[in-house]
């Protein structure tokens, strides 16, 4: 084996504490919003123990120290010893912040970060001075085993006593016998490891005439308490989970008191007495338990309520680093009703955790983004997937185009198979995209971060909300746009929003609010962040573009044209150079790191209200729908999700609005007219657009444009062949594809077009200005 | 009044003896000799279960006595009683 199975664990390790860290995020934001129950205070708890527990394990001791005085506190907001202020919020955030950079830190081998002494020492002074020391070694003393998941004793500090409870149920098959194996070697075996109530199920044994001696008959079902993991118990069962069936449960049957009792076993047996061989002889009717002993636990005892004994609420579902310490039972993988739990028991699964299910155990209180069973992938390998897909698509558009030349009639075999093909193809493609995306939400909670380092910075007070985190986006998206949004959000906190004094002169709350919203809309994505700051202050940017020679100083400038000044480069407002922005670097990187995306970002803005950026993105960068059209012998393609409708233009459609430009009268309104050809320079504007085709597109702003075409030739699929790394960003052009008879195309990018146009469609001003 | 003694090691190759000579005794009271016993494996539970229930519903008495640590050790782990594999403490 090539593969180090340790560093596998570690690796899922801290997969395992992104995810638990971003409940801890959540819970905080909960908290934060003012729900102060139990189970949100737990969550936040456990988090930092599982992370604690888990670190342990690998012996990453500045991690472990770190988390432990990090959960001592919380261990305290837990009993209600210490009261939830919103100082108390800002420093649980804060520490949240650090805990995730001592674990990126502990993930990456990089040495501890510093600078998380003086807020442990403020946590610590909150709860009342005198950081608890006493009990530091015991939790770094974590280490115990090689490879197992046993992330050592689950220490507690008082408050969480139970011991994990395990349910195991075991019924050996004849082969288990036969092959010399022995039912008592590995009760024996379970017994070790902790504390066991064993009970037997004698209901499935047919009277002695009847007995085959050497069939399995028995059935156990036997509850351990004690520092056990599934991984111990498994363990035991190694070399026989083939030949028996085995149920691990996590959780007590909690049967009534005394119903594990030995001597409790003796009324059953009465009743098998009375009514001896009720059950067939040779038959397994195993689950029929219950109900003939009634001092037995049910077969899948765990179907009962999940019991709380320490109060601990779990509000994910359990996970490799809670295995470490579960300390309350998890649910069962089995609903109550659910008649036969048998045969998905008794697969020969390995794996830690196989039978803890990781689906949800008590109740959560919310469920927004349940993690369900996942893969990991190597992200090369989803990528080559992507890439196949699309010369797939590629080649099947070019074997349409074989047929559709060899002239077969549309109802032949060669015809209808290859629609069916085109349809595979597209929902491969579907899946495969599926794979790619993500929610957003990782990346809003890592602003969530940024805007309290940025108002802490300025002395501001502000709020993230977000909307749309479940939102989902291309992995390659999301990654990149984590620069330009922090840049964003940057800016909002130090330009966009006001001081809190003049935010409560201006009748404001003094609390600003930074809004970050994800939606999908007309086949993009759209990334908004909004504040009720000031808006944008247009004067004051306008002096300052005249000052630095960006506009010519008698420029007349629409509000929009003065907005969108900011993305010029070398553009700052700020009077001074703060701590956070003002240096210069700013929107114009932004925008080009939008546009790298094949977004677009915009600005609305109203003085007094706030201002608003709107980031809109491609779905996917890999494939498109497009409308294949012609325009002066070149073939292009528009993306289908822009275009509105088609239309042809009668005389009457058309009308001139000031020298160069027309409009289009299209239901009830006026749209600009662009010459598609003219625009991006294949000829002049025509003499007259009677009789021609436009297509009739949509912004994401509401804004519509009519772009005059040739001809419309069809409606396809296209594989996105990016031309920004060899090209940089041409004006009008998203990118190019390839297609089915080898051409290649320009795929345009008709918001930016029109933004970049000249809406000339009268050919005589074209003439004068040649 | 009949008494059997068991093997002490009770294991598969055990099973199907152990069943025969129980099944040649059916009907009278019985008398297990378990003090030799060093090993009670699974199957040889199941049969001594399945004879003691058989005896119950029948009405002859089925003891197991004396019985060896080792045999009281087995049954403990196989969460059974003594008066499970017999007639007369169940009852």
């Amino acid at each position: 084996m090539a593969t180090d199975p340790m560093a596998e664990i570690r690796a899922s390790f801290f997969v395992e504490c992104e995810e638990l860290l971003e409940s801890l995020q959540d819970a905080l934001s909960d908290m934060d919003e003012g729900s102060h129950d139990n189970e949100t205070i737990n969550v936040v708890f456990r988090a930092v123990h599982s992370i604690k527990g888990g670190a342990g394990a690998f012996g990453l001791d500045a991690l472990v120290g770190f988390a432990h005085r990090y959960e001592t506190v919380m261990d305290e907001v837990r009993c209600g010893r210490m009261p939830i202020t919103p100082e108390a919020m800002k420093l649980f955030f804060q520490a949240a912040d650090l805990l995730q950079d001592q674990v990126r830190a502990a993930r990456d081998g990089a040495p501890p970060p510093d600078g998380s002494e003086p807020c442990l020492v403020a946590l610590e002074a909150l709860m009342g001075g005198a950081p608890v020391e006493e009990d530091i070694e015991e939790a770094t003393d974590f280490q115990p085993m090689g490879l197992s998941f046993d992330f050592g004793p689950a220490e507690d500090e008082g408050a969480t006593p139970a011991l994990p409870v395990w349910t195991v149920r075991f019924k050996p098959s004849a082969a288990l016998y036969a092959s010399g194996n022995e039912p008592l070697h590995l009760l024996r075996a379970l017994a070790k490891l902790g504390e066991c109530k064993t009970s037997c199920d004698l209901s499935a044994l047919p009277a002695l005439d009847t007995l085959d001696p050497e069939a399995a008959c028995l059935e156990w079902v036997v509850e351990i308490t004690g520092d056990v993991t599934d991984f111990d118990i498994r363990e035991v069962f190694d070399f026989v989970e083939d030949v028996c069936e085995l149920e691990i449960t996590s959780g007590g049957a909690d049967a009534p008191a005394g119903g594990f009792d030995l001597p409790d076993l003796a009324p059953p047996m009465g009743d098998l007495g009375a009514d001896p061989f009720a059950a067939t002889p040779g038959s397994e009717p195993m689950l029929e338990m219950p109900g003939a002993m009634p001092g037995m636990p049910a077969p899948t005892p765990v179907a009962a309520p999940p019991q709380n004994p320490s109060g601990v609420e779990m509000n994910n579902p359990p996970s490799l680093a809670d295995l470490a310490e579960t300390p309350e039972p998890t649910a069962a993988p089995i609903a109550p009703a659910e008649p036969a739990p048998a045969p998905a028991a008794s697969a020969p699964s390995t794996g830690p955790g196989a039978t803890v299910p990781k689906g949800n155990a008590a109740p959560a209180k919310e469920n927004s983004s349940e993690p369900s069973a996942t893969v990991r992938v190597d992200l090369d390998r989803i990528d080559r997937l992507v890439n196949l897909v699309g010369e797939l698509v590629i080649n099947q558009a070019m074997l349409a185009q074989s047929v559709a030349e060899a002239g077969l009639p549309p109802n032949s075999a060669v015809m209808t198979g290859l629609e069916a093909f085109m349809m595979l193809t597209r929902d491969i493609q579907d899946s495969v995209m599926m794979i790619r995306a993500q929610p957003v939400k990782p990346l809003f909670q890592r602003m969530g971060r940024i805007v309290r380092e940025a108002s802490s910075a300025v002395g501001k007070e502000v709020r993230l909300r977000t909307e749309g985190e479940a939102t989902e986006v291309d992995k390659t998206v999301i990654e990149r746009l984590a620069d330009p949004l922090t840049h964003m959000i940057r800016n909002s906190v130090d330009h966009g929003l006001e001081t809190p004094e003049k935010r409560e002169a201006a009748g404001k709350p003094r609390e600003g609010v930074i809004t970050l919203s994800a939606q999908h809309r007309s086949g993009r994505v759209v990334i908004e962040i909004t504040d009720d700051g000031a808006g944008i202050n247009r004067p004051k940017v306008r002096d300052i573009a005249i000052k630095k020679g960006l506009i010519a100083a008698e420029a007349q400038l629409s509000d929009s044209e003065i907005d969108n000044l900011l993305f010029l480069p070398g553009f700052s407002t700020a009077d001074q150079v703060s701590a956070l922005s003002g240096r210069g670097v700013g929107m114009d990187v932004v925008r080009q790191a939008i546009q790298g995306l094949g977004g677009r970002i915009t600005i609305h803005s109203e003085p007094g209200k706030g201002t608003r950026f709107s980031i809109s993105l491609p779905l996917t960068l890999a494939v498109l729908d497009g409308m294949v059209v012609n325009v002066a012998n070149e073939t292009l393609v528009v993306p289908l999700s822009s275009i509105l409708e088609t239309a042809t233009l009668t005389d009457e459609d058309i009308r001139a609005l000031g020298p160069n430009t027309n409009v289009i009268h299209v239901r009830g309104a006026f749209v600009p007219l662009y010459d598609l050809g003219a625009e991006l320079g294949y000829r002049a504007p025509m003499e007259n657009y009677a009789g021609g085709i436009v297509l009739l597109t949509a912004q994401e702003n509401g804004s519509r444009s009519a772009l005059v075409v040739d001809s419309i030739l069809e409606q396809r699929q296209v594989v996105i062949k990016g031309l920004q790394r060899s090209y940089g960003h041409i004006p009008g052009v998203a990118a190019a594809t390839i297609l089915g008879d080898g051409q290649i195309a320009l795929i345009l990018d008709p918001a930016d077009l029109v933004s970049n146009a000249s809406g000339r469609t009268r050919s005589q001003s074209f003439a004068l200005a040649g | 009044m009949q008494t059997i003694s068991l093997a002490p090691r009770l294991d598969l190759s055990q099973a199907s003896p152990l069943a025969s000579a129980l099944r040649d005794a059916t009907g009278t009271d019985l008398v297990l000799d378990a003090s030799e016993v060093t090993h009670l494996g699974g199957l040889a539970v199941q049969v001594l279960a399945s004879a003691a229930s058989t005896a119950r519903a029948a009405g002859t008495s089925f003891t197991i006595t004396p019985r060896s640590e080792a045999f009281d050790e087995a049954l403990g782990l196989f969460g059974l009683a003594p008066g499970d594999l017999q007639t007369g403490e169940a009852a």
